[in-house]
């Protein structure tokens, strides 16, 4: 068995000696460079557009403007996953400063630079809006004629009667968290490259979903998917940054005209700010509680910024609405989730999507009710987490959960009760947090594999699952292996390439290891199936007296009797055997007008608990101890699981601690470059961190990618109010902002 | 526009390359699109995150900020240049066998770091450790990893 052992990643040599092959690498014969132009303002018209002075550059092939879009055989003038409200350059009017407005490829970078430089385009300032509320405030400049109030979603949960339970109530808390945009900075690049063969379209690009963009660039161009081959290589870091759908629609439109020559669009990382950002979110919590610490009615109304365009916010503010309750007994709840258009970049799904925002609303608010009726916070979640049995928000009663268990086991990993905290200092103070998170995954979505053995004996898994540093290609050869009977290293995992690996809905959710996972078993099943059936004349028994282990299929009772997979095949005459595996979940929709219904195949569950030490004088935060449980159902490796728990802990630190995107007035981004914006270094975590993923009996896979993440800032948050009685209500928890709470002894 | 051209000698990872370049031409480039060396890759652009680290005369530099024509007559080291004979560094060898990695995008720029370290201080403490690699970004997140890796290899060493 190769499942539940920590093997390395299965290119780890790779990995080490710097051969992966990185979409940086490619380069392809008369390969030209992409340059694109953006524009400088947040929200204007666009007058007019002049490349002449472009076009002269020599060395320039091919430049792209709104006026390509809509011809006959190119590309149309709008595409979106889910929302049709994006072009490939911007048409007419620019509605964030960044956006591109025209594309150009040619010989050499320099030139492709100095094309775009030469650009000469005509705006026209409109008025412009940044904050999700001020959006929605009458009045606030428009961004979409389809949507003139700028919500472009409102998704409604409705579970009894809130009024009814507020009046009930001993105690009732508003209370409004914010948080900020963040960065994904994943330190590879957005890179996408697009050739047009007659016509046949290959695009090669960083994406964490395949299959939508070939089925949305072959809708832009109004051809058959099938014309379009999308490959993707292993990725730099994905972080959600690279789902769906981002320069693809841009590249191939500007390879269209690029006379059959692949065009190649590398973006500069502060490029990478006005591609996709994270929301911004406010998200107000109002809740009532018994003197005895029960909740009587919980009310939480949250306000998305989406951006410019709605990438697949209008998904994940559904998704949202059910990310800002925590897994607590509410008995009535209402939530109103608002997706909103303002002259930002876009945003889209970022590590722990709208959950670590509304874990950081949620996990704090609970954190708060608990020291305001006197409860012992770690009490209070005990008394109110949801058991097997109860009812979620949704009214869907849940099953297999653990958010008990993952609290307990952070309290255990932390040594809350064997260890004392140091005394108060003059200047320090000690306190510890906790936070518990739970993220439904994506309810409907589907995961394919094609599994071919040879006649060598190995085994090659045909998938397009990314894999983008989660191990993602290990954990699937491991799950090949063990259900073949195979060794590990007879196992290649290969795509995505949609010529040759079948669908898949999305690398994404921390959905891949459960359903892909499950897919590729089924496949291995299938696979050993057909070689018994194979096998069994040759070993003159019924199939199903035959078992299969260590790439042989023997005679269950009589193990010397047996016959290698090469053999089997040698001796039927094939040159490979085949399988396909599927899986796949279908659950309706929630109710559109009241959020109630089945809303996933399961829930994700993960806690964290710090111990931190403030600075009285300066506001600074060290976070001492960190620990962090995830539940993983069933482990596949445990080094890759440690990894996923501990990166997600670091991951979140980030935006908890120290990242925020700075917007200006102007709507430009003002730190832009990783030497402003700084993510974690070595000196940023813990001293101590240590994690650990819980199994249960069923063993139901679930994926791990997200779920120590999100409980790291209401954690530290609470943490700091355990050690100094001061409650910060927005992210990041920098020294400056801790520093005036204390101040103000909010 | 044409631009006036350098000539430079480097050796790199024990080979000699005798090569014309631009006066503005980064080092990063030179290795990544005249050489095909892709060890070391751009990450921020301004130095800052390491991902384009390598060794010039054993000393930890970030290429995509270095000129080439700066550099003649140089010795480089570049991750490629770290496995002898088919073996590779016990750095290299203990990162895997500590799982210090994740998408390994800034993996190499880590275990260069990780070697100039051990070859100054053969045995440092976790803090030297954590001190001395905290130029490297790792946005995955194996720090933790990376930091037992880089002991592990100092361990070894010791035997």
């Amino acid at each position: 068995m190769t499942v539940g052992k920590p093997l390395p990643a299965s290119d780890a040599v790779a990995r080490v000696t710097g051969k992966t092959p990185y979409a940086g690498n490619w380069n392809f014969p008369r390969m030209l460079v992409a340059r694109v132009l953006r524009s400088p303002h947040a929200h204007a018209l666009i007058r007019g557009i002049h490349t002449t002075r472009a076009a002269q550059v020599s060395g320039v092939v091919a430049i792209l403007t709104s006026e390509d879009l809509g011809q006959p055989g190119g590309p149309a003038n709008r595409y979106g996953v889910m929302l049709k409200d994006r072009s490939p350059v911007a048409r007419e009017r620019v509605r964030f400063a960044g956006e591109p407005v025209a594309a150009v490829a040619a010989e050499t970078a320099a030139a492709a630079r100095e094309a775009a430089a030469r650009i000469r385009v005509e705006y026209e300032p409109l008025p412009a809006v940044f904050e999700a509320r001020e959006a929605l405030a009458p009045g606030a400049p428009s961004l979409h004629a389809e949507y003139p109030d700028n919500c472009f979603r409102h998704a409604k949960l409705r579970n009894g009667d809130v009024r009814e339970g507020f009046a009930a109530a001993d105690l009732v808390v508003e209370e409004t968290y914010t948080s900020p945009i963040a960065h994904y900075a994943a330190l590879e690049p957005h890179i996408t490259a697009a050739q047009w063969q007659g016509e046949e379209l290959t695009i090669w690009t960083t994406s964490q979903a395949p299959y939508r963009v070939k089925n949305s660039v072959a809708e832009l161009f109004q051809i058959d998917p099938e014309r379009v081959r999308v490959i993707v290589p292993p990725l730099g870091g994905g972080f959600g940054g690279k789902g769906h759908v981002k320069l693809e629609p841009l590249v191939a439109a500007l390879a269209w005209k690029a006379n059959g020559r692949p065009v190649k669009l590398t973006l500069s990382h502060p490029e990478e700010f006005v591609t996709v950002i994270k929301h911004a979110a406010t998200i107000k919590m109002k809740s009532g509680v018994t003197g005895d610490g029960h909740f009587t009615a919980h009310q939480a109304t949250v306000y998305w910024n989406g951006g410019a365009y709605a990438d697949i916010s209008p998904g994940l503010v559904g998704a949202g609405m059910l990310r800002v309750t925590g897994p607590y007994r509410f008995s009535r709840v209402h939530v109103d989730s608002y997706g909103v258009y303002t002259n930002l970049p876009p945003a889209s799904a970022f590590r722990g999507a709208m959950s670590s925002q509304g874990t950081w609303a949620y996990e704090s608010h609970v954190d708060s009710l608990a020291r305001r009726l006197g409860i012992d916070p770690v009490a209070f979640r005990r008394r109110n987490l949801l058991q097997d049995g109860d009812q979620y928000a949704t009214g869907e009663v849940v099953h297999d959960v653990h958010w008990t268990e993952c609290l307990e086991a952070c309290i255990e990993g932390l040594q809350w009760q064997e260890r004392e905290l140091p005394p108060a200092e003059e200047k320090v103070r000690y306190g510890r947090g906790v936070a518990v998170m739970s993220k439904n995954t994506l309810p409907s979505s589907r995961s394919e594999c094609r599994l071919a053995l040879d006649g060598e004996g190995r085994l090659t898994v045909y998938t397009s699952t990314v894999d983008m540093g989660q191990g993602s290609h290990t954990a699937l050869a491991q799950i090949a292996a063990d259900g073949l009977g195979l060794s590990f290293d007879r196992v290649i995992v290969v795509g995505p390439d949609t010529r040759d690996t079948p669908f898949d809905s999305t690398t994404s959710a921390a959905r891949s290891t459960s359903m892909m996972g499950t897919a590729v078993a089924r496949g291995a099943e299938q696979l050993q199936k057909e070689l018994k059936e194979l096998a069994a004349p040759i070993v003159e028994h019924r199939p199903e007296e035959l078992g299969a282990g260590h790439g042989e299929i023997y005679v269950t009772d009589r193990p010397a009797e047996r016959v290698s997979y090469t053999e089997i095949l040698r001796r039927h005459g094939r040159e490979f055997l085949e399988a396909k595996g599927e899986f796949a979940t279908d659950i309706p929709p929630l109710d559109e007008g009241t959020g109630q219904g089945i809303a996933t195949p399961h829930w994700h569950q993960g806690a964290g608990a710090c111990e931190v030490a403030v600075d009285m004088e300066t506001g600074s935060v060290t976070i001492l101890r960190y620990y962090a449980a995830s539940f993983a159902g069933r482990i596949i490796n445990p080094q890759l699981a440690r990894l996923q728990n501990e990166g997600n802990v670091i991951f979140g630190l980030g935006p908890a601690m120290q990242e925020e995107v700075i917007v200006g007035e102007d709507g430009q981004i003002a730190n832009d470059s990783l030497d402003a914006y700084k993510i974690p270094s070595l000196r940023d975590i813990p001293q101590h961190l240590d994690s650990i993923s819980l199994e249960s009996d069923h063993g139901e896979i679930h994926g791990i990618g997200e779920m120590t993440l999100t409980p790291v800032a209401p954690a530290v948050a609470n943490a700091i109010y355990d050690a100094t009685g001061v409650r910060v209500y927005d992210l990041p928890l920098t020294a400056e902002r801790v520093l005036r709470a204390l101040n103000d002894g909010t | 526009m044409e631009r006036e051209r350098h000539s430079v000698t480097l050796r790199i990872n024990g080979d000699y390359h005798d090569l014309r370049v631009p006066a503005d031409e980064f080092l990063l480039d030179t290795l990544r699109d005249r050489l095909g060396l892709f060890g070391a890759r751009e990450g921020c652009g301004v130095g800052f995150c390491g991902a384009c680290t390598v060794l010039v005369d054993g000393r930890l530099m970030s290429s995509c900020l270095l000129l080439t024509a700066h550099v003649d007559g140089r010795v480089l080291t570049t991750v490629e240049g770290l496995a002898q004979e088919g073996k590779l560094h016990p750095v290299q060898q203990a990162f895997i066998d500590c799982h210090a990695f994740q998408c390994g995008y800034c993996t190499p720029g880590f275990i260069l770091t990780a070697v100039a370290l051990l070859d100054e201080e053969p045995h440092p403490d976790e803090a030297t450790i954590r001190e001395h690699l905290s130029g490297n970004l790792c946005r995955c997140g194996s720090y933790m990893n990376i930091v037992e890796a880089v002991q592990q290899a100092s361990e070894r060493r010791g035997q």
